[in-house]
């Protein structure tokens, strides 16, 4: 028996009069990395904001871990606090080194012995292979350096889930390969991961589940290779045969 | 009368520091002031932004002479307190002052990227360790620089005191001419000192720039590891 981490139950999103998520209704066990896919500004990024609540929903509900979502309430405080996000901009804080980037939620937010912290953030350069940029600034280094500190960051206060919006799409070529490998590490451990992203061939690999979404619709959902080789909705197939176009 | 006004030299100095303490004063209470107005204007309430404009925009729009005259003979009338001339020139130049820090304060938290508030708060930051932490830190930077400006500003400012018989640099200045029959030599020394704070300040503020610069260097360009 699986553990129900994640549940959208019917999510509605405006803004102003723009419906952009349609009436979303999945869920996500403990475990699974389910990916989602579709294309541009179809909801994507919107919906994974709606789990931590950094957007609001205008109808449905989402539930994390049996506690309703509701991004106004002092409550969502805490809902944040088991949740990790990676962005696509990585947003590292610039005024803090890569060391105190990863160590100020879990000291300032859990309250945690700065010592065991910096122990556990130490352990956590090492998984992210930057054991040796501890004391660079964001500035001083690469997009992909950025973005695994940014990962180590997220890791640090032990979340129940990761929330991964595009988080290759900013990086040059050559360092998204770094990226992914970490993510995949991550993979192996079990982690109960969603990522938002383009990149196909991790998603088939990497992913337990891959979501299409469209129009602020879900249209297909399943196992991430069965629907790259038969994708059963016509939609589905038009949108994946023109990013592997693009990938080649 | 030169070995008059070196025996004046006392008096002087210690209206520079009345001068000084009134305009530092003014400005810590608009520096206060301005990062609440600031957090008003930047509210998501309608009615609290409207508020905080209406403030900026009325103080920044009235001349600090008629703020003082109402501070001062507005006060008693309405309120039936009667406010000492320091009182109520602190209050007039803290309330001017806090419109513009407001400004700076506003324009120096919007300097900080939006993904700086949602990775602060994705992280399950409260509001205020939010503030504290990520975005305070990097608004300082922008912050700091235009501050120099309004506390010289303020001081400047200050000698306004005098028309309401407050004993600051300027009045003392003007009492001292009245005994050497109205001599030139007095506004002359008068300008001097105000230069000679005002410049000072203006070191002082670079200094700390200098400081922040430093940081400031390490956060956007490599300055190697
Ligand atoms: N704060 C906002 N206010 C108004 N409209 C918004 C806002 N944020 C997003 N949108 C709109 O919502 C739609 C969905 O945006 P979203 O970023 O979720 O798309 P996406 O699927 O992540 O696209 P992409 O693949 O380009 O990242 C877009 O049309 C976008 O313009
Ligand atoms: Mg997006």
């Amino acid at each position: 028996m699986t553990d129900t981490v994640l549940q959208f139950d019917n999510v509605v999103k405006r803004f102003g009069d723009r419906t952009i998520l349609d009436g979303v209704s999945t869920s996500v066990q403990s475990g699974e990395i389910v990916c989602f896919i579709g294309p541009s500004g179809t909801g994507k990024s919107t919906l994974l904001r709606c789990v931590n609540g950094l957007e609001t929903i205008e109808g449905g509900a989402i539930r994390f871990e049996g506690t309703p979502v509701q991004a106004k309430q002092r409550s969502i405080i805490d809902v944040r606090r088991r949740i990790g996000m990676i962005f696509q901009h990585f947003n590292l804080y610039p005024h803090l080194t890569a060391l105190e980037n990863v160590m100020l939620a879990p000291v300032i937010v859990h309250g945690e012995n700065r010592k065991t912290v910096e122990e556990r953030a130490r352990g956590l350069f090492e998984k992210v292979r930057l054991s040796h940029r501890i004391n660079a600034y964001p500035a001083q280094m690469s997009g992909g350096e950025q973005q695994r500190v940014a990962i180590a960051r997220a890791l640090a206060t032990n979340p129940h889930i990761l929330l991964f919006d595009e988080p290759t799409s900013a990086l040059d070529p050559e360092t998204v390969g770094e990226v992914l490998a970490v993510m995949r590490d991550l993979a192996v451990e079990g982690r109960t991961m969603l990522v938002v992203t383009h990149e196909i061939r991790f998603a088939a690999d990497v992913g337990t589940r891959m979501v299409f979404l469209d129009g602020g619709k879900i249209v297909e959902e399943g196992n991430p290779r069965e629907m790259l080789a038969a994708p059963r909705s016509e939609r589905a197939r038009r949108f994946l045969s023109t990013i592997s176009n693009a990938a080649h | 009368m030169s070995a008059q006004l070196l025996s004046y030299t006392p008096l002087l100095l210690k209206a520079a520091l009345v001068t000084i303490w009134l305009s530092w004063l003014a400005l810590l209470i608009g520096a206060v002031g301005g990062t609440l107005v600031a957090l008003a204007r930047m509210s998501t309430f309608l009615p609290l932004r409207l508020l905080a404009l209406l403030f900026t925009e009325f103080f920044r729009s009235i001349p600090i002479l008629i703020v003082l005259f109402f501070v001062f003979f507005g006060v008693p009338l309405i309120f039936g307190l009667d406010l000492s001339p320091f009182a109520a020139t602190t209050i007039a130049l803290a309330l001017h002052a806090t419109s513009t820090m407001s400004e700076v304060i506003r324009a120096g938290l919007e300097s900080v990227g939006k993904g700086q508030w949602e990775a602060a708060r994705a992280a399950g930051m409260t509001y205020w360790q939010m503030m504290r932490h990520v975005i305070v830190p990097q608004a300082l930077r922008v912050i700091l620089p235009p501050s120099v400006g309004v506390y010289i500003a303020t001081l400047k400012e200050s000698s306004l005191a005098s028309i309401i018989g407050y004993v600051e640099l300027t009045k003392t200045g003007l009492l001292i001419r009245e005994t050497m029959g109205s001599s030139f030599v007095p506004l002359l020394l008068l300008a001097l000192i105000y230069f000679l704070i005002n410049y000072g300040i203006s070191l002082g503020g670079a200094a700390l720039e200098r400081r922040f610069h430093v940081n400031t260097r390490l956060m956007t360009a490599g300055a190697g590891q």
